[in-house]
């Protein structure tokens, strides 16, 4: 029941972000408000809004008593978000229809067919448009219906509201302003609540408010400690408050009101309001008064109307419009002006002589000149496709819908999510994309840290293979067995640890050359931090509160060798230690915690100085590896040189490093120095920085213990993806709000970098501005800033292009932080920053934030004019993501916000390649195909009328029947070009992942060039002629056997049988790929054409048009020279196609043909394992192969990144929330849980 | 589509066009077609150079006796056609001025349909339009020395014409008896369905030159014989300079003479054979090894 409520809750408030926001609550100023702050991208990619204008009025609720508020007649709690209701469905839907171009333009034209100037019927244009907007309508009629239903499904879930003394449960829709409810543990809030009381003794509640902002951290509402009593329906039921409060608003984090009872006044503040979208966690059930309801929750206020894109190839067909408008235009001018021409008293046939009406009159021809115009535009207005954006648009869905949400290949099973594309205007957009920016916390990695391997005393302990290392010895041939199997009976994996050695598991340890290194390891583990132990007491049971996930992995490891950290009190960490004295024994010991050196990003290190209870004083240090090897004593030099080593090889497997090291301190030593600490602690100026050189004193002469590898583990499949979609070309940028070790190190993880790789570092870490800013003038800091970007984008550019021309295939990678970046992309600097990225394979912004992100995507955008995807899981990305061309949203997760902004939603960052390489592609080479045919066809028709325009006198006679002309677009060329842009496919969907390279076509856009629309448009040209004066010539003298001449309807008759047939067959032509449907709707459409044809000539009711088809087709076909020009005229208008494509393919191949012919004859192509494009490495290509292949001793990256404390505060304090944890946090903390557990316990 | 596909497809095509075109050719040949203009010849040397007063003035005869001489032998049936040029019977103001309402329904179906030629006086033209009021009236009778050669004009127009568009019981009324008198007069007492010529004429040609049928002669024309058309000259193409002719021509399964589908189909399949054994020896010269991954753009770009 609850994952249903969920599921229906994240489609809803999905949609919040797609739909325009419904009618009702939302008022005109709301919503210009809530489109202008979507506009602005939202800084912090969150709702947070100005509150509205206050309206003057109080709302005023009598809590529990329905007839009091009665008379106010607050809106129910049924939300609606469908567009249209019954009766405004056809006048709102027509009218959104017409705001189309294309179908204003048929609609202008079919107006001036019910002029006289028109030589067509009505009918010709009406029947067509009629049929579009027909299908656009049941489409929009259909969504709308979806929408209604999942309003229902939500309108009808229940909930427990008060009713008398009893609990009853109620659907959503019931609920009124002023119930009183009860809302269940997991279950969310159906409307924005005044939260009463909770079953936590505190009046405490836990909500989670993913859906709002994305957060997923649970957030504490505590309720009044008036109404705590409530939780039992009895009192509840006694309870009879007046909630005075501001009206309805949008604004999410404010709430102004007063809850008067018993005669008293008490405020209320955000802090007791639960809005709906929330859900309950933690908390058994709580109870609550609704306040506001349906569209009046601040959630619903808060739709937004996501800017709709549209894609590149779709702006660049809006272009091809044009040009044929331009042409239509032509044409016009042309065969307009030979009407004025023509036009003449001396045939005396046309009636000219007196009073004759404006259109012929040789008396003003300019005046006809200008009519025949508009006749003119009438009668071709064919050459515009009318049914295109339709089909476009049909295509699209049904590809969106039944292909792309459909493809097991990007279900993920595990969160039971399927692919969603959340608009179907974009598909083809997904076939072009060059740039990726990704997050990555999320995205690329499932922000999950496991303590992977660890280096004690020289000796490497753990035997895990990281994702990198598989790609590698992959690549080299070493076929790698999965380690499921062979994983040793002492392998354990849980959270935060994935850690497989036998050697000191259990105990063992004790046995290892160095068991007093292990000891000291161990130790500093379970001592050196800033965790904080939650839960029962117990290895198993208890979790770990960190402020970040890396120190949390580093006490589990402790925890698993041994060494149990199981209490934090304000002056002491205690740890049951196992097997140090002897195998087996168990002891807690209490190690007194003297000093915390806190973590920041200038240390890059983290010491505790603690107090054996023996009296012995020990700091244990942990740290960067080359802060710590600064501060190493002097000596020991094997273990050095062998813990980097190990270093080195964890870092480039991807791993993330620190060092561990200790000293001994002696009593004088440390109270001297704590003097100093103390002092420094308490001084008033300056106090982190004296902090840090009092820090300096004591850490030093440090020994080392070891070092530790932690796996920031990537989300499943990364690598290989990145690597499949760099082949494809496409650049991938990481765009994260980490440290720059960090990103570094996920960059190496994810071979973006490696090794071989150059790189150009652009940070704000620099001593340089380290002095400006200690000088702390903010302007010169800047400025300092300013000019060292600026001088290092100026020399880099000049390097990248010369290493560039020296060695052409290496990679380059640039990586810049946010700070750098802020003034990097300063106008004056943008085109060197431009510049620079696009020659890098990759780019890493580190400590960006959401803006820069948008920033950045549209820097690509817009600058390079590039198609760029951002791709994001949380609410930092919504503005990336909708700042690039396609946005995806990693769902599943418990954030919903990217999800909203998101144009594509996938579960998994690997499912990319499916989507752009398989789907995209698809799309795109559909898309094009469909287009360019569609062009063809009409430009194909269209012409033939030009062509007899040429010998009615420019009259504008029209060629064919009007029901021929309306129904060639909607009937018989209709379904097989539909069929096309759903089923073709060049290569199948391995092959695609096969070779990424096809890929390439669509960023170069091979498919929907000028160059391509020209061959078509010759070919249309060529086509138009051949129908039109063959069947003209063939006919001319040709009569029936019975010497019975043709007239002109004859002659149209079998030039548009020639046309249908034709334009379908070279429909198959172009298929890369035919099945029984191509045939079915070719066969079909030719077929519809003949059963019309011969049904139409059949009948003749008094109600007919004049100069009907009446028996055309029998007598046609009665006659040999009408089977002997249909078999002729096609064959010869096909026959420069024909060549066309056989030379293009035989000597000019495109990628996919030449991979088609590789892989025709093997249907399963899984079964051959070379693969055919190793052998033609270039020469740098095998030398950077080669040099990847090279053990890695000479590296450099030693793969250091931890997230500091700092971190998480980087984001929060943009937004305004929450507070930096310190060190002393943690204490404080602890302390005060233990005070509230003895006060349980003396409680109790 | 493998070259060698492609040259199969080419060879089949002109493997089946050649031989198709011979045929046709062939028939088109067997027909024999004597086209005869008549417009200038037959009006009298005074009147050249102004052939408009010639044919304005009614009190001129318009008798005019051309002699054919036959070339190839004619066996019947042979159908006399008169073929008009520069006319244009699709021009639109043309084609639309006609109701096929009034023509099978009678008077009181006259509509705007019709104009500029709907009503006369008040009352309404049956058949009423241009293409009615324009009607061909040159005729034709042959001879053979003094012997005159019978002309079939029963059966010229489409069956499905005189049976539906055209009213047994829908008589001319009005036609021709304004100020202006634009072509041929009708006989008011036979019904418009048994008016052929009006029917033959009615169904606009789709181009400016055009041929219609006039009759059929049952009779066989011998080589080297000439015959004598008597031909009365009333249409007015002086006007607008269109030319008038006569054309008496055999028929075949295929129809008249008509070289074009003939040509065509010859120099298609000619075309194809050729691109056939071209392409043969393109594929035999330099091959595109078929599915060669070094025709690949990443392997070609990397070659370079």
């Amino acid at each position: 029941m609850s994952s249903r409520i969920k599921e229906m809750m994240r489609v809803a408030t999905a949609r919040l972000g797609g739909e325009q926001s419904p009618r009702g609550g939302t008022s005109q100023a709301g919503r210009a408000e809530a489109s202008r702050t979507a506009r602005l991208g939202g800084g912090g990619g969150s709702l947070r809004r100005q509150p509205q204008p206050q309206a003057p009025t109080v709302r005023t609720i009598y809590c529990n008593d329905r007839e009091a508020n009665a008379p106010v007649g607050y809106k129910g709690n049924s939300v609606s978000t469908t567009k249209y209701s019954v009766l405004t469905f056809l006048p709102k839907g027509l009218f959104e229809q017409f705001r189309r171009v294309a179908n204003l333009y048929f609609l202008m034209i079919s107006i001036l067919s019910t002029t006289p100037i028109s030589p067509v019927h009505p009918v010709t244009n009406v029947v067509p448009l009629s049929l579009v907007l027909l299908v656009s309508l049941i489409k929009e009629a259909f969504e709308d219906w979806k929408r209604f239903q999942n309003d229902m499904s939500i309108n009808n879930a229940h909930v427990d509201v008060l009713q008398g003394q009893k609990w009853e449960s109620a659907p959503w829709k019931r609920l009124q302003v002023g119930d009183i409810v009860r809302i269940k543990q997991d279950t969310y809030f159906p409307s924005d609540l005044l939260f009463l009381s909770s079953t936590n003794p505190d009046g405490v509640c836990y909500i989670e408010t993913a859906n709002l902002d994305g957060e997923t951290n649970l957030k504490i509402r505590k309720a009044l400690e008036k109404t705590w009593d409530c939780v039992i329906p009895e009192k509840a039921s006694e309870f009879k408050g007046e909630i005075q409060c501001e009206q309805p608003n949008n604004s999410l984090y404010t709430f102004t009101g007063n809850l008067i009872v018993d005669k008293q006044t008490i405020p209320i503040s955000p802090n007791q309001i639960l809005l709906r979208g929330c859900s309950l966690r933690n908390t058994e059930y709580i109870v609550a008064a609704v306040i506001f309801t349906g569209h009046e929750t601040k959630v619903m206020m808060n739709s937004m109307n996501v800017p709709s894109k549209r894609s590149t190839l779709e702006k660049k067909l809006d272009k091809l419009i044009l040009a044929l408008f331009a042409t239509l235009f032509t044409m016009c001018v042309i065969g307009a002006i030979g009407s004025g021409v023509f036009i003449n008293e001396k045939y005396f046939y046309l009636g000219l002589r007196g009073r004759v009406e404006d259109q012929f009159n040789p008396k003003n021809r300019f005046v006809v000149t200008i009519l025949t115009m508009f006749t003119l535009i009438t009668l071709y207005s064919t050459i515009i496709p009318i049914s295109l954006y339709v089909s476009i648009e049909m295509i699209k869905f049904i590809q969106c819908a039944k292909f792309i949400n459909n493809d097991l290949n990007m279900y993920h099973a595990e969160s039971n999510t399927p692919a969603l594309a959340r608009t179907s205007n974009l598909n083809e957009e997904l076939g072009q994309v060059e740039y990726i920016f990704s997050d990555k916390t999320g995205t690329l990695t499932r922000n999950l840290m496991e303590f992977f391997k660890c280096s004690i005393g020289g000796e490497i302990y753990g035997t895990g293979i990281t994702e990198i290392e598989k790609g590698g010895a992959e690549r080299a041939g070493v076929k790698i067995d999965d380690d499921e199997g062979k994983r040793s009976a002492t392998a354990v994996h849980e959270k935060g640890f994935n850690f497989d050695d036998a050697r000191i598991m259990r105990g063992a340890w004790r046995n290892e050359p160095n068991p007093d290194a292990c000891v000291q390891f161990c130790r500093c583990l379970a001592i050196c931090h800033t965790v904080l132990p939650e839960g029962e007491e117990t290895p198993e049971k208890i979790t770990y509160q960190a402020a970040s996930p890396d120190e949390a992995a580093l006490v589990a490891a402790a925890k698993n060798f041994g060494f149990f950290f199981y209490r934090r009190t304000p002056t002491t960490v205690l740890v049951r230690e196992s097997h140090v004295e002897r195998m087996g024994s168990i002891q807690d010991v209490a190690y007194e915690i003297l000093n915390v050196l806190e973590f920041n990003s200038t240390r890059k290190r983290q010491s505790v100085v603690c107090r054996f209870p023996n009296g012995k004083l020990v700091l244990y240090c942990k740290g960067a590896d080359n802060v710590i090897f600064e501060r190493l004593a002097d000596g020991n030099h094997d273990i050095k040189k062998t813990s980097r080593e190990h270093l080195e090889q964890f870092g480039s497997a991807g791993l993330r490093t620190l060092c561990l090291a200790y000293r001994d301190l002696s009593r004088e030593q440390y109270e001297s120095w704590n003097e100093k600490f103390v002092q420094a602690k308490s001084s008033l100026r300056d106090r982190d920085k004296k902090l840090d050189e009092v820090a300096e004193l004591i850490e030093k002469d440090l020994i080392l213990i070891g070092c530790t590898a932690i796996e920031d583990k990537l989300q499943e499949g990364v690598p290989a993806c990145i690597e499949t979609l760099s082949a494809a070309g496409i650049k991938i940028w990481v765009l994260t709000g980490d440290k720059m070790e960090t990103a570094i190190n996920i960059a190496y993880a994810c071979s973006l970098v490696n090794n071989d790789t150059k790189q150009f570092i652009i940070t704000s870490e620099t001593d340089a501005i380290r002095d400006a800013e200690d000088r702390g003038d903010p302007v010169e800091i800047a400025r300092v800033i300013k000019d060292s970007v600026k001088q290092s984008l100026r020399s880099y550019l000049e390097e990248a292009h010369r290493s560039l021309r020296s060695t052409p295939g290496r990679k380059l990678a640039f990586i810049i932080d946010g700070r750098c970046l802020m003034y990097a992309l300063d106008p004056a600097l943008r085109v060197n920053l431009l510049g620079l990225s696009l020659i890098c394979q990759s780019v890493v912004c580190c400590r960006v934030s959401p803006l820069q992100k948008a920033q950045v995507a549209s820097l690509v955008r817009k600058g390079a004019r590039k198609i760029t995807l951002s791709i994001g899981d949380g609410a930092n990305d919504v503005s990336m993501i909708q700042a690039a061309h396609v946005g995806i949203g990693i769902s599943g997760q418990e954030g919903m916000q990217a999800v909203m902004a998101s144009d594509f939603a996938i579960a998994q960052f690997r499912y990319l390649t499916d989507l752009l390489l398989v789907h995209g592609r698809w799309s795109y080479l559909r898309l094009c195909k469909v287009i360019t045919y569609f062009f063809y066809k009409n430009l194909t028709f269209t012409l033939t009328q030009f062509w007899f325009t040429f010998q009615t006198g420019f009259s504008g006679q029209r060629f064919y029947d009007d029901w021929f002309q309306s129904l060639y677009n909607v009937i018989f060329t209709a379904l097989p070009v539909i069929m096309v842009g759903l089923f073709d496919k060049d290569v199948s969907a391995s092959l695609s992942k096969k070779y990424p390279q096809l890929y390439q076509e669509g960023i170069r856009n091979t498919f929907f060039r000028w160059k391509v629309i020209a061959v078509w448009g010759f070919f249309a040209f060529y086509q138009s002629i051949v129908f039109y004066y063959f069947t003209a010539a063939a006919s001319q003298h040709g009569h029936g056997s019975s010497g019975k001449i043709l007239g002109q309807w004859d002659v149209s008759t079998m030039a548009f049988t020639c046309v249908v047939v034709t334009v379908n067959l070279r429909l198959l032509m172009s298929c890369n790929s035919i099945t029984r449907w191509h045939y079915f709707s070719v066969a079909g459409s030719i077929a519809a054409w003949f059963l019309f044809i011969f049904i139409y000539s059949a009948i003749m009711t008094s109600f007919d048009r004049q100069e009907n088809v009446y028996f055309v087709i029998y007598v046609l076909m009665s006659t040999f020279f009408f089977y002997l020009t249909l078999m002729l005229a096609p064959v010869i208008a096909l026959f420069g196609d024909f060549l066309y494509l056989s030379l293009q393919r035989w000597l000019f191949p495109y990628d996919y043909q030449v991979i088609q012919e590789m892989h025709k004859d093997d249907p399963h192509e899984y079964s051959m394992i070379h693969l055919p494009e190793r052998s033609h490495l270039s020469p740098e290509e095998a030398r950077s192969y080669a040099i990847s292949m090279l053990p890695r001793e000479n590296s450099k990256h030693t793969g250091f990144a931890f997230d500091s404390p700092g971190y998480e505060s980087f984001f929060a304090s943009q937004q305004g929330v929450g507070v930096p944890h310190k060190p002393w946090d943690v204490a404080r903390r602890a302390s005060m849980k233990q005070q509230r557990q003895q006060q349980h316990t003396g409680r109790s | 589509m493998t070259p060698g596909c492609v040259i199969t497809i080419f060879l089949l095509i002109g493997i089946t066009f050649v031989p198709v075109g011979l045929v046709c050719l062939q028939a088109s040949n067997s027909v024999a077609e004597i086209v005869h203009r008549y417009d200038i010849d037959c009006v009298p040397d005074a009147y050249r150079r102004n052939k408009q007063a010639y044919i304005k003035d009614s009190l001129i005869s318009k008798k005019c006796i051309q002699k054919v001489k036959v070339q190839y032998h004619m066996k019947a049936p042979i159908y006399v056609y008169y073929e008009l040029d520069n006319f244009y019977q699709n021009h639109r103001r043309y084609v639309k001025s006609r109701s096929d309402k009034q023509l099978r329904h009678g008077m009181k179906y006259t509509d705007s349909s019709c104009g500029p030629l709907e009503r006369n006086n008040g009352l309404p033209i049956v058949p009423c339009g241009l293409i009615a009021w324009s009607l061909f009236n040159d005729t034709f009778g042959f001879t053979r020395g003094s012997i005159g050669i019978m002309v079939d004009r029963k059966n010229i127009s489409w069956r499905s014409d005189r049976e539906h568009k055209f009213g047994k019981d829908v008589y001319p009324f009005n036609f021709q008896n304004g100020s202006l008198i634009g072509g041929g007069k009708l006989d008011p007492d036979i019904p418009l369905s048994n008016q052929e010529d009006l029917i033959v004429w009615m169904r606009a040609a789709a181009l400016p030159q055009f041929r219609k049928l006039y009759g059929v002669i049952e009779d066989d024309l011998q080589a080297d014989e000439t015959i004598d058309i008597h031909i009365t000259n009333n249409y007015n193409t002086y006007s607008f300079g269109g030319k008038k002719s006569l054309v008496l021509t055999t028929s075949t399964w295929l129809g008249g003479k008509n070289d074009f589908l003939g040509y065509a189909y010859l120099v298609t399949g000619s075309a194809s054979i050729f691109l056939s054994i071209l392409f043969a020896l393109i594929h035999v010269k330099i091959p595109r090894p078929h599915g060669d991954a070094a025709y690949l753009s990443w392997s070609r770009k990397s070659s370079n």
